[in-house]
């Protein structure tokens, strides 16, 4: 059967008006859906279809909310060779790629700093490419760049460990399944891992089987019901944040410009072409465009007359737990458990690099792009699921918790290519995990793209691979902390008591290359505010060296982006208005 | 750098220790905030000192008091403690340099800090307008900036119910103040003069079931609890407001004290201390917020004053007994500070308490070795109101079992 009519099918059964229409790979859907919940579904169900590139799902449902973009400024306020949309990992890796040849670049990014998207709301995890679906884009990826991590991290100065992954089967991993249960333990103890080892052989990913006496000895925590695990010595975390900054501070370096706050609202096309990116500060000209938008990835394609996916968002949600619980566990852990749900690794709990623990992340269909609410529902899934890990982690060790959206089209993985029918437009679309691995192969692709659309590369011969990160006073010796007290006396000022940040760590946060602007923005590049006490004590005093640094009045700092105010006025400015009146 | 005593913390605990022991050793005071005072500078409100001073001052007032009595004292301003062990070996961040000191004892009064959103789990969104009250606090009073219009307060403990009524004297609309026990968790004065005096509504075993708002609080879903303190989904309601200000309780500043190695109660989240407020490690001794909440600023001085003094007889070479003799939590009591009698030499010993449940027409009872030695009648115990019992020190020094214990009247 026709791939149209066997998904027409699928929705006349279920009692929905669609119409489905193939055009060149891209499943285009058209009718009506109850709900969300359905919209999803078929779209879905499309996605899993044979030959099928692409899901472009314009269903209608009830409540539906279109939207709106904002105006389009008019003044031409740049032009180059590739424009880049997004600011995330990966438009900020595809920069710093680029800006290896010589080519104008224009990285824009609507937020008020880089990484503000899935990019810092993901659990930091340099995975190796074991967990993705065999023979996926997105597994080959991610095996490719997970090895170059240790060379971009001694270039770019950023964070980044091998602290390995355990993948722990236990007596729950086939609770869930129709069968009994010694039988369920006997797949986990001698099927499973030896699939998985088969599987790291093919993919060249180092792994071994380490036995219950062993992994219990290893990690005491761990839960008496663990049967074995199989071991990844190279599994990888690192910081996506101070990642992408040191990405995006190179790539300025190599003369990449890197409009914030700009926010793509349409674009201006030619025939087969795009010739202007158009943002919200004014226009741009561009003789390439890279799509790199995640969770907006579908409809910035839309501005180029290029649809070929619509995103539908993931949320996942995790815990974050105090340092204190830093030796709690030694290596990073996720449980198998069947059945395993689609396109979901499953969470674990994950070290950061700063040894907090992160129970999650969880997975969610959401219909609000900006939804990053943590339910309660998440909170008590995320427990459940994590007790049958760690069975006594105590709850009152979480310290925070967040939320992000993955990028997901319905084809599941990523789709990176050159548009359809538009020349110069090239899609990084759905990246959701393993982007973050990823991330470098994926650039390392964009140019092969590039290349072949047409665009001359010269190699630049003053390319500067090297970034060097802000001092971090904590991990420095006595002495050289010393030095540095010497050489500013703020350095010998603690800030931020939870996390031990200096001011004068918070005054280079300011004075980067991408200067921080907000609270969100320095507790990013340094942590204040990151810890046990969650701002209490810091937010006050980075407020006011925000302040004074930047000469923004205190009364108008914000937390993050636009809208995010702290404060509505001065004191008394609320008594003054009555008084007005 | 060498001293004889070094206190960690410049607010009321370590100002009244310090003094005390200036009498009779060479005192270091370090304090990791520009200014003298810690919390009590923003506390602008006046019911300090009631006690101690048998009047009733506002916080830089009360704080006043003991900032004036320095001289003599090396106070170290903007100076962090950054490592610290048994040893009583510290190092020490400053502007003026990474340095180590090292004391023949230890006071620790490094305070305490709030709980956030995160420790009570309240589901939703991060945006801003979300505030704990102290740091609300310290925003309005000190840095001079207002923080909403529309304000919603959860929890009902004193800080909280000052904030309702600055909030309020600064021109906002407090919606009101959400506490998920069935009885208001501050001091019953505070109830009257910061709420009802002003017609802000307490909304009893209720709580915050969400907050919602992307870059700004838009509001939060409150609900009903019922006896389990689970929300009641059909009681579920939307309040609309631009802050919530977070009054869920204190937690003892304990980071310093675990990397020490110090013993820890599992109640107050302090150290456990003796009648001399010394530590599980001989020489290095706690008092105020530290140890457990207080609810008064002069309970914090009457503690400072007695490690103050114990910690200078220690650096001055006295040796005391160690008896290490537990307190028992008896009946109704949920903890008691001390937590151990050693046998110090000691005119009269305090010991501060809280109840499990609120009681009426009851007498607190002191036990030792299974007889009643000291008896007190109270009208009403309540949790949220700390009770002591003042006794001879000579009663407890020699006893074998000590317990504590709060008895109805018959």
């Amino acid at each position: 059967m026709k791939v149209e009519k066997k998904v027409e099918k699928y929705a006349r059964k279920k009692g929905w008006k669609v119409k489905a229409r193939l055009e060149d790979g891209i499943l285009y859907l058209e009718g009506e859906v109850p709900s969300y919940k359905e919209y999803v579904e078929i779209g879905r169900y499309a996605g899993k279809q044979k030959n099928v590139e692409g899901v472009v799902n314009r269903l209608k449902y009830k409540g539906k909310k279109e939207v709106k973009r904002k105006k389009g400024g008019n003044e031409l306020i740049g032009e180059a060779d590739v424009v880049i949309i997004g600011g995330g990992v990966t438009g900020c890796m595809i920069a710093r790629e680029l800006s290896k040849y010589k080519l104008d670049i224009i990285l824009v990014e609507k937020a008020e700093d880089v990484a503000c998207g899935a990019t810092k709301a993901n659990n930091a995890m340099v995975h190796t490419g074991i967990g993705e679906k065999m023979g996926t884009l997105k597994q080959k990826l991610c095996v490719e760049g997970h090895k170059m991590y240790e060379e971009l991290s001694k270039q770019l100065d950023f964070p980044y460990e091998k602290n390995g992954m355990w993948i722990i089967l236990t007596k729950d991993s086939f609770a869930d399944m129709p069968i009994p249960s010694f039988l369920g333990n006997f797949i986990a103890r001698f099927i499973i891992p030896r699939i998985i080892l088969r599987r790291a052989k093919k993919l060249g990913i180092p792994m071994h089987i380490v036995k219950r006496k062993e992994l219990l000895k290893e990690e005491p925590n761990v839960t008496s019901r663990a049967l074995i695990a199989v071991y990844s010595p190279t599994y990888g975390v690192t910081s996506p944040y101070l990642f992408t900054i040191a990405l995006a501070e190179n790539a300025i370096d190599n003369g990449v410009k890197i409009m914030l706050e700009t926010e793509v609202v349409d674009m201006i096309t030619e025939g087969e072409e795009v010739k202007e990116v158009v943002t919200d500060k004014g226009r741009i000209k561009a003789r390439y465009v890279i799509n790199a938008a995640g969770i907006y990835a579908d409809m910035v394609a839309e501005m180029a007359g290029a649809r070929e996916y619509t995103i539908h968002p993931k949320k996942g949600s995790t815990l974050l737990f105090d340092k204190d619980y830093g030796n709690y566990i030694k290596h990073s852990m996720t449980i198998l458990k069947f059945p395993r749900m689609e396109h979901y690794k499953g969470g674990g709990a994950m070290l950061t690099f700063e040894r907090n623990i992160q129970l999650g992340p969880t997975l969610m269909e959401v219909e609000d792009r900006e939804d990053t609410s943590v339910t309660a529902a998440e909170i008590k899934q995320i427990f459940s699921r994590f007790s049958l890990l760690l069975p006594n982690l105590p709850r009152k060790g979480v310290i925070a918790y967040f939320a992000g959206l993955r990028a997901a089209t319905f084809t599941e993985d990523f789709i990176i290519r050159r548009a359809k029918k538009v020349r110069n437009f090239i899609h990084v679309a759905g990246i959701q995990s393993p982007g973050l691995a990823a991330a470098p192969a994926v650039a390392k692709m964009v140019v092969g793209l590039l290349k072949e659309s047409g665009l001359e590369m010269v190699e630049k011969k003053d390319f500067n691979p090297y970034r060097k990160a802000s001092v971090v006073i904590r991990e420095l010796s006595v002495e050289e902390r010393q030095k540095m007290v010497e050489k500013d006396a703020r350095y010998g000022k603690v800030v931020c008591r939870c996390e031990n940040v200096t001011e004068g760590e918070i005054v280079d946060a300011i004075h980067g290359k991408i200067g921080a602007r907000n609270i969100d923005a320095i507790k990013r590049r340094t942590r204040a505010g990151m810890g046990r006490c969650q701002g209490s004590f810091c937010l006050p005093h980075v407020a006011k060296i925000i302040s004074r640094e930047t000469g923004i009045p205190l009364e108008e700092i914000k937390k993050n982006g636009n809208g995010s105010n702290l404060f509505i006025g001065k004191a008394k400015c609320l008594l003054e208005e009555e008084n007005e009146n | 750098m060498k001293t004889d005593v070094a206190i960690i913390g410049g607010g009321p605990a370590g100002l009244a220790a310090a003094i005390e022991a200036k009498k009779h050793a060479k005192v270091t005071l370090i304090e990791r905030n520009e200014e003298l005072g810690g919390i009590l500078q923003q506390c602008i409100h006046h019911g300090f000192g009631n006690f101690i001073f048998g009047e009733a001052l506002t916080g830089p007032e009360y704080a006043e008091h003991f900032i004036e009595q320095m001289e003599g004292i090396d106070v170290m301003l903007n100076t962090t403690v950054l490592e610290i062990d048994k040893n009583k070996r510290m190092l020490l961040s400053s502007p003026d340099g990474v340095f180590e000191m090292e004391a023949k004892a230890i006071i620790l009064a490094m305070g305490c800090r709030e709980r956030t959103r995160t420790q009570i789990f309240i589901p939703g969104t991060r945006p801003a307008g979300i505030y704990t009250a102290g740091t609300a606090q310290r925003l309005i009073n000190i840095e001079g900036v207002m923080l909403g219009k529309h304000v919603v307060i959860l929890g009902s403990g004193d800080v909280g119910l000052i904030m309702a009524r600055r909030f309020t004297l600064e021109g906002a609309k407090v919606e009101g103040v959400y506490e998920i026990m069935p009885k208001p968790g501050g001091l019953t004065r505070n109830i009257v003069q910061c709420l009802y005096d002003f017609d802000i509504p307490l909304h009893l075993s209720h709580t915050i079931v969400e907050i919602v708002g992307k870059r700004r609080v838009e509001g939060v879903f409150v609900a009903k609890v019922d006896e389990n303190f689970k929300p009641i989904e059909e009681t579920k309601r939307f309040v609309p407001c631009d802050t919530l200000i977070l009054a869920v309780g204190l937690i003892p500043e304990n980071e310093l004290t675990k990397k020490i190695g110090i013993e820890l109660d599992d109640i107050t989240a302090g150290p456990v201390v003796d009648e001399g407020m010394e530590t599980s490690i001989e020489g290095i001794f706690a008092c105020g917020n530290v140890v457990h909440v207080h609810d008064l600023v002069d309970d914090v001085s009457f503690s400072a004053i007695i490690a103050g003094r114990e910690a200078a007889k220690y650096a001055n070479g006295r040796k005391i007994k160690r008896r290490k003799i537990k307190v028992k939590a008896g009946e109704n009591v949920r903890y008691v500070v001390p937590q151990i009698i050693n046998g110090r030499d000691m005119e009269e010993i305090t010991f501060y308490f809280r109840v499990k449940k609120e009681m009426e027409n009851v007498v607190t009872r002191l036990l030792v070795d299974g007889e009643v030695r000291k008896e007190k009648r109270e009208l009403i115990v309540k949790p949220p109101e700390m009770v002591r019992l003042k006794v001879k020190g000579d009663l407890v020094m020699n006893a074998n079992s000590i317990s504590i214990e709060v008895k109805k009247v018959a």
